[in-house]
């Protein structure tokens, strides 16, 4: 969480697109800001883009307040995938409150999903952040390709960490939102756990994500 | 500035500071804009921020925004940040809510677009100044190590020069102790060569001893016959001459004394060669009960020639009970110890071996007259590689073994002063051991 202010009743979470360059995480803040409603949401930022790669990251905000009248903002980002951006890596990670991490499906892209999972894994550590605590959710994209890794290959290897798997078309707009919404609610239950979203703001698991979610009329 | 677990310094980075909107929306620009609509009909209007308090106007002079005035939110990230307000009593209409709804966009627009801008600045800014942050700590630390380095290298050489040093000590302890143990294999060997022919011609002697009996016997009988008379005068005459002339009255008187002292002589040689065997105790595996009295009197008849005619030797024994142990060890022990006292005083040495029961320890000390070990070098030369001289040069053993020897034993071995002048080495050996240290 970047601030969290009892006083002034205000609340600013912030969740991380994590994975490859290529991935196609820019491309799911593009399908979320498409699918879902303009209301309780601000528009793209997409900074600084420099052939078709970001360069520094892309910001999706969204906003709604709680029956406590609680001011929540989300931030969603995109890191930048490259491995150079590790120091811009590191800033969008910082303190944040859930990750989606965002992976290749292709057979040919394995090796660079596992080196960035590595890369995330050792810049929480860094950022003080433990992967076992953190609400994090996996994407398998660009399902509508050829070669790519049998949906029971994939569950077999994340089955035992117990971390959510949502396979995805972000091209095609399928798997976009219910991987929002998964992170969403991970990322709900350990707020709620420390700051009693249920009790003392009256903002159930439901409502918070169905505030984030709404669709597009 | 936090730490991490291993009490580095860690640099933050982090992005995403929240901004209020006079923050984003300068008011040059936002008062140009609010101007310009207000020449377009919206006379009066002004920006509000959540609270309602007015931020920037048009320059109208016209009342304070009530609650009911129509107003267009101003959104930034989604979130109502102000509003644009048009007084009660301006014009209404539906060309003013229009432009009220293309000001706000206009400002929303804005905010986005500086919002962005000042995203992007944060974010290159964070990046630039940590990064060299990290830079400045990444060269705090090499300079650190490389100051450690430094002063490494400086106790290094020394260091290597001194280990250098022990190795070489080392090195020569063991070839001492090599040329020792083969000095030992050799001479069993050499005492089982000699022991083969040793028995033949002590058994030959004997058997030799026992037939010259027997001629002198048959002689005697021979001489008594010629005597009397049994033979011709004149073959008398020239028998005796030539028993004279062969001078054998003395020889036959000789040879029984010559046999017997070479069959005394046979019999040291045994006693030599079996106490060579026993002293390089080769035959031996490990341990075995031993007498240290016996095994004194052992080293020192292998050291006979070596001891210098003017040195006195005094074995002032008492009698041991037996323990066991490993006797070759213990005879190298009181050689090196022997060998220490000849060196210690080349002439008028004299060297007093005193053996005792103490408590339940056998007490053994070698006392001699030398100058004695001054007290500041008593505990330092049975350390491993100390010593006066250069080993391998001295003809001792090395205060060093003598002292492994001892405490394999589950002894101890000191030196101190022998009254009137010189160094005793007093030795204090368990009568019984823990059974772990038994007989392997
Ligand atoms: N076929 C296919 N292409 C995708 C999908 N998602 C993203 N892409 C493409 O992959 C490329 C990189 O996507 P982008 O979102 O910029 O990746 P980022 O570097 O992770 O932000 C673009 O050409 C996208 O159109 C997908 O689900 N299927
Ligand atoms: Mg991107």
């Amino acid at each position: 969480m970047i601030e969290y202010d009892s006083e002034e009743q205000r609340m600013v979470l912030k969740f991380v697109y994590y994975g490859p360059a290529l991935s196609g995480k820019t491309t799911n803040l593009l399908r979320l800001h498409d699918l879902l409603a303009k209301e309780g949401r601000g528009d793209l930022m997409v900074l600084d883009t420099k052939d078709d790669r970001t360069i520094f990251f892309d910001l999706l905000p969204f906003f709604l307040v709680a029956p406590s009248g609680l001011k929540i903002k989300v931030k969603v980002y995109t890191v930048p995938g490259q491995v150079q951006h590790d120091a811009t890596r590191k800033a969008v990670l910082q303190r944040a409150d859930g990750v989606a991490f965002i992976a290749d499906s292709r057979r040919s892209e394995a090796k660079n999903n596992a080196e960035s999972f590595g890369n995330l894994e050792r810049n929480l550590s860094i950022v003080g952040i433990g992967i076992d605590k953190l609400p994090l959710v996996l994407q398998y994209n660009k399902r509508d390709l050829p070669d790519i890794l049998p949906e029971e290959e994939i569950r077999r290897t994340w089955g035992a960490t117990g971390f959510p798997v949502v396979l995805s078309s972000a091209l095609e707009g399928w798997g976009v939102v219910e991987t929002f919404r998964a992170l969403a609610e991970r990322a709900y239950d350990a707020l709620d756990r420390r700051y009693d979203f249920t009790g003392t703001h009256g903002l159930t698991r439901g409502s918070f994500a169905e505030r984030l979610v709404r669709r597009a009329g | 500035m936090p730490t991490d677990s291993e009490g580095r310094r860690r640099i933050v980075y982090c992005v995403g500071e929240e901004h209020a909107l006079r923050d984003i929306l300068p008011e040059a620009e936002a008062a140009a804009l609010l101007s310009a609509a207000s020449r377009a009909g919206l006379r009066g209007v002004r920006v509000v921020d959540p609270g309602g308090k007015a931020l920037w106007g048009s320059g109208d002079d016209v009342p304070p925004p009530g609650e009911g005035d129509p107003r267009r939110p101003i959104l930034l990230e989604g979130e109502a940040a102000g509003s644009v307000v048009l007084p009660a009593g301006a014009a209404g209409g539906e060309t003013q809510d229009a432009l009220l709804a293309l000001l706000a966009d206009a400002l929303t627009a804005m905010a986005h677009n500086n919002l962005k801008r000042m995203l992007v600045t944060e974010t290159h800014t964070e990046v630039v100044n940590r990064s060299y942050e990290e830079l400045l700590e990444t060269n705090r630390s090499l300079s650190a190590s490389e100051q450690r380095y430094r002063e490494l290298a400086g106790t290094l050489e020394i260091k290597v020069r001194e280990r250098t040093e022990e190795l070489s000590r080392a090195m020569a302890r063991l070839v001492q102790q090599e040329k020792m143990a083969s000095v030992g294999q050799l001479a069993a060997g050499v005492a089982h060569e000699i022991n083969n022919p040793l028995a033949f011609v002590t058994s030959n002697l004997r058997t030799l001893k026992k037939y010259t009996e027997r001629f002198l016997d048959i002689i005697a009988r021979y001489q008594r016959v010629f005597e009397q008379g049994g033979v011709a005068q004149q073959d008398r005459d020239d028998l005796r001459k030539h028993r004279v002339s062969l001078r054998l009255d003395a020889i036959s008187e000789d040879a029984g004394d010559l046999l017997r002292q070479t069959l005394e002589g046979t019999e040291r040689v045994r006693k030599i060669v079996s106490d060579l065997k026993g002293f390089s105790h080769v035959d031996e595996e490990g341990e075995a009960p031993a007498d240290m009295n016996r095994e004194i009197d052992r080293t020192l008849s292998v050291m006979r020639h070596e001891i210098p005619a003017g040195a006195g030797i005094v074995r002032e024994f008492s009698p041991l009970p037996v323990i066991p142990c490993r006797p070759g060890a213990f005879n190298q022990l009181f050689l090196g110890l022997v060998r220490n006292a000849l060196q210690a005083r080349q002439e008028g040495l004299r060297l007093t071996l005193r053996t005792g029961v103490s408590g339940d320890r056998i007490r053994i000390a070698f006392a001699d007259n030398g100058p004695g070990v001054p007290a500041d070098l008593r505990t330092r030369i049975f350390e491993p590689f100390f010593t006066t001289r250069d080993v391998g040069k001295g003809k001792g053993l090395g205060l060093t073994v003598a002292y492994d020897i001892v405490t394999a034993h589950g002894g101890t071995i000191d030196v101190e002063d022998t009254p009137g002048g010189g160094a005793t080495f007093v030795l204090q050996l368990p009568i019984r051991r823990g059974s772990h240290d038994q007989i392997r």
